[in-house]
């Protein structure tokens, strides 16, 4: 035993699906198999609610905003009643669970944009999202970074985005710190005249609804951040 | 499991949503849009979703939300908790930060629990 040569094809032998099980999948198998085992929840409420967080995106809110841009009517209805304006873009706030998310509640409201006031939405607190019509957050909007600065330095926040605003129009941030989620509507921008409403949809981003670009003809994905270099970079 | 005691909070809420099951248990709310409020300085020992930028300043309401227990009281899961009115302020950033750099007419609007709001002086 002591003279294994240790000659064999370490190719041939079966690896794992990763290089390495981290902590957290430790821990995240740990709580689930004990909630599981203690009947806090089950098996198939865990893959139901995995299967409802993983269809959700932003597309429901940007077909939303679109057919307000086209009928004043729904538009007079988004703001008014925006759970019901939901419905028809395919989404009901009282999902997965008949009250709702419990992390999203059922107290939504929409923010429209005019030429005098931009709205901007961030959760200082935390990371609050309107995730059943908006998908998952992005990654930078639950940093401390954005939640600290947006809340103080709007427009500064807004440049690095590449939105400008000028100076006669009001930055109004929502902080939503309590049971509301919000969600921007941008005003339809030049150059769209007799656009369908799937046109329009194409160029509401995530970016635009949560109020850090404007909609724009040609361009139907998110900014990319202008990241300032490094002080220090990593290898000098 | 059978005897783990939940979820009752979800056979109360369900079919009406949450904040909608506290609805009609507030009475009448003290504000009104428009009305100038000033946010207390309460102690926040533990917990508060009150924001620390906001305390002490005085904005205006503009919007009347809804009915629910504070979250002070919903976070430690108390059975009694009163519902209250929730109000969304808004603030002018002048009046938040020192020295704002962005122009007199931004503003912040956050959501407060009517125990946090006094009239403003």
């Amino acid at each position: 035993m002591s003279d294994h040569s240790h000659d064999h094809d370490h190719d041939r032998t079966v690896k794992p699906m990763v290089d390495e099980v981290t902590d957290f999948e430790v821990l995240e198998i740990a709580v689930r198999e004990l909630c599981i085992e203690k009947g806090i929840f089950t098996a198939e409420e865990h893959r139901r609610f995995t299967e409802f967080a993983e269809q959700i995106g932003p597309t429901p809110a940007a077909r939303l905003v679109a057919r307000a841009w086209l009928d004043p009517d729904f538009k007079a209805l988004a703001l008014a009643e925006p759970m019901t304006a939901s419905k028809e873009v395919g989404v009901d706030w009282m999902e997965p669970t008949g009250f709702g998310t419990p992390s999203d509640f059922t107290a939504f409201q929409i923010l429209a944009d005019t030429p005098q006031v931009h709205h901007v939405i961030v959760c200082a607190l935390c990371s609050c999202y309107p995730r059943p019509i908006l998908g998952n957050s992005p990654e930078w909007y639950r940093t401390p970074n954005y939640r600290s600065r947006l809340v103080r330095y709007p427009r500064q926040v807004l440049s690095e985005f590449g939105l400008y605003l000028s100076d006669d129009v009001e930055v109004r941030v929502q902080d939503s710190n309590q049971k509301h989620r919000f969600m921007v509507m941008p005003m339809r921008p030049e150059g769209t005249d007799g656009w369908t409403e799937d046109q329009l949809t194409e160029i509401v981003t995530r970016d635009c609804v949560i109020g850090v670009a404007l909609p724009k003809p040609g361009v139907t994905t998110n900014v990319i951040v202008d990241t300032r270099r490094a002080v220090h970079p990593v290898g000098e | 499991g059978s005897d783990v005691v939940r979820n009752a909070h979800h056979l109360h809420a369900v079919g009406k949503g949450d904040p909608q099951v506290y609805a009609g248990k507030a009475g009448t709310p003290r504000f009104a849009i428009g009305d100038a409020v000033t946010v207390r300085e309460l102690p926040v020992l533990f917990y508060t979703r009150t924001p620390e930028y906001v305390r002490g300043a005085t904005g205006e309401i503009a919007a009347v939300s809804y009915e629910s227990p504070a979250a002070e009281d919903e976070t430690w899961d108390i059975p009694d908790a009163p519902p209250e009115w929730f109000y969304v302020v808004s603030f002018k950033q002048a009046d938040l930060w020192h020295g704002y750099t962005g122009t007199a007419s931004d503003t912040l609007r956050t959501e407060i629990p009517e125990h946090w709001l006094t009239p403003a002086v």
